[in-house]
């Protein structure tokens, strides 16, 4: 369970980008955080990937408190979190197993099983056949499913997308929303910030709006199950 | 150990990128080594000479003429029984004579034309070794100047002593400059080791946020300063094996020991690991 309590984070005296934000996300749960630029999305999942502390207000995954954690817990609470960002964060010199591998290398884990794990993840975004490509011989879709390969890979219990299809076209954009119900399927909690309202409408779960770093209503959970493709 | 492995190789992959900056890094240690070395490998020698000096050091008192014998046996007595002498050993005056004939055979007309034999009897005392006991042999030498049938005392110790002294505040201030060096050496280590961070800021941004232990992020920097310290302290060890070589051409000199290349090459190591220590705190903020 992620849960927020009363937290705003502030940049500056007067500019808050979250502001006494009190949320709940349930384990196992896809929720969308949706708003307009500004509106306090990606601020809030910086705070949960740690990246950034709030102001005041407690963020809570689990039953950790994260503001308690020592630095040493922020990097095994890490271990446990994926994440997919919009501009991909491809490593350009390594090639689409080393990104990916590169993970459990830097985990420590043994070699061998560094490389089943990571054509395991690789088959299952559909690039194992790309294995020796280079981020920049991609198209944005494949560079998108490499990011989400990667953050699978270490079997995270929450995956946190920011605008992971802000770079996509419309078919693209299904397609990678369709690999993140495949993850939520398997019981990993999702949180998808985007403003993409259509594609919101094709996935129909859970939409939590922000505007100013507020909350100004939680939007009932959607009733389509339209097949996406 | 995989974390080892791991960081090993990334300082290795890194140093490739380095290049240049990574050779200029190199070349500072090395140069503050070479300095280091170069006082090492003289001091190791001059302290030899000074070594063989200080054990054939001699004090030779010498006896009045007309000292009875009873004076000598007091003399002689008194130096024996001092802990800091290791022999004494009675030179009269025809012995005195004798040998400056054979040492000098080209000054034998010199002494054959003299009426009468200038050299004195003397004591000639042999000190045990070791420059620390300069200081109670000085005191032995003014004691037994005191005592009755004395002439003169001369004390050969009192100057190498002096010159030890010398031989210390150089050898001090070949420190200080290659201290002053190295500190140098160890900023442009840190700089070339920030240079390799900022060029890897993305991978570290997301070893970052994967998790990746801390000794997986800094790991790879610290590796990469303690081989920059230890090939530019083996890189001086050579240029100073160069100089050993060419010096012993003109010389006969000896090379540095074990312990002292051990110390070159380990300090190039620390100073290098502790470059890089400081610097890879970076990586992570």
């Amino acid at each position: 369970m992620i849960e927020t309590i009363g937290v705003s984070k502030a940049y500056g005296r007067e500019e808050y980008a979250l502001q006494d934000l009190t949320l709940k996300v349930e384990k196992g749960e896809f929720v969308f955080l949706t708003g307009p630029s500004g509106a306090g999305k990606s601020t809030l999942l910086r705070l949960l990937l740690l990246q950034e502390r709030p102001t005041s207000g407690h963020v809570v995954v689990g039953d950790r408190d994260l503001s308690t954690l020592t630095p040493n817990e922020i990097q095994a609470y890490r271990r446990t979190v994926g994440f997919v960002f919009q501009d991909f964060k491809l490593i350009p010199t390594k090639t689409v197993f080393e990104n990916v591998a590169f993970v459990l290398r830097v985990l420590g884990q043994p070699v061998e099983q560094q490389r089943r794990r990571t054509y395991q993840v690789l088959k299952w975004v559909g690039l194992q056949h790309r294995h020796n490509a280079y981020p920049l011989e991609l198209s944005g879709g494949e560079q998108q499913r490499v990011a989400i390969a990667r953050a699978l890979v270490n079997e995270p219990h929450i995956m946190l997308a920011d605008e992971p299809t802000g770079n996509l076209d419309p078919d693209l954009s299904i397609e990678i929303m369709n690999l993140f119900r495949e993850i939520n399927a398997g019981g990993t909690t999702v949180l998808v910030a985007t403003h993409d309202r259509e594609l919101i409408k094709w996935v129909g779960r859970r939409v939590i709006p922000l505007d100013h770093g507020r909350i100004p209503g939680s939007a009932p959970a959607p009733s389509s199950t339209e097949p996406l493709l | 150990m995989i974390v080892i492995s791991y960081a090993f190789d990334e300082a290795i992959a890194s140093l490739r990128r380095s290049g240049r900056s990574a050779l200029i890094s190199i070349g500072t240690i090395a140069i503050a080594f070479i300095t280091l070395g170069g006082f090492l490998l003289i001091s190791v020698n001059v302290q030899d000479v000074l070594d063989r000096w200080l054990e054939a050091a001699e004090i030779s008192v010498y006896l009045q003429e007309t000292a009875a014998d009873a004076d000598r046996v007091a003399v002689e007595q008194f130096l024996r029984a001092r802990p800091e002498v290791a022999a004494v050993e009675f030179v009269s005056k025809e012995h005195a004579l004798q040998r400056f004939r054979t040492d000098f055979p080209e000054l034998a007309d010199v002494t054959g034309s003299l009426s009468q034999n200038p050299f004195p009897s003397a004591l000639e005392v042999r000190l045990r070794a070791g420059g620390d006991s300069t200081t109670s042999a000085e005191t032995l030498a003014k004691d037994v100047a005191q005592k009755s049938g004395v002439a003169d005392v001369q004390f050969d110790r009192t100057w190498l002593a002096r010159l030890l002294g010398v031989v210390s505040s150089a050898r001090l201030a070949g420190a200080v400059v290659a201290g002053i060096l190295m500190l140098g050496a160890a900023f442009t280590v840190g700089a070339v080791v920030r240079l390799s961070l900022y060029a890897r800021r993305d991978e570290l941004e997301i070893m970052a946020l994967v998790g990746a232990p801390f000794s997986y992020i800094r790991g790879p920097f610290v590796f990469e300063g303690l081989l920059l310290g230890g090939i530019g302290a083996a890189v001086a060890l050579m240029v100073v094996a160069v100089l050993y070589y060419f010096a012993g051409q003109y010389q006969p000199v000896r090379f540095l020991g074990y312990g002292e290349m051990a110390l070159m090459l380990i300090g190039g190591i620390v100073v290098g690991a502790a470059a890089g220590t400081l610097a890879s705190r970076a990586a992570h903020r």
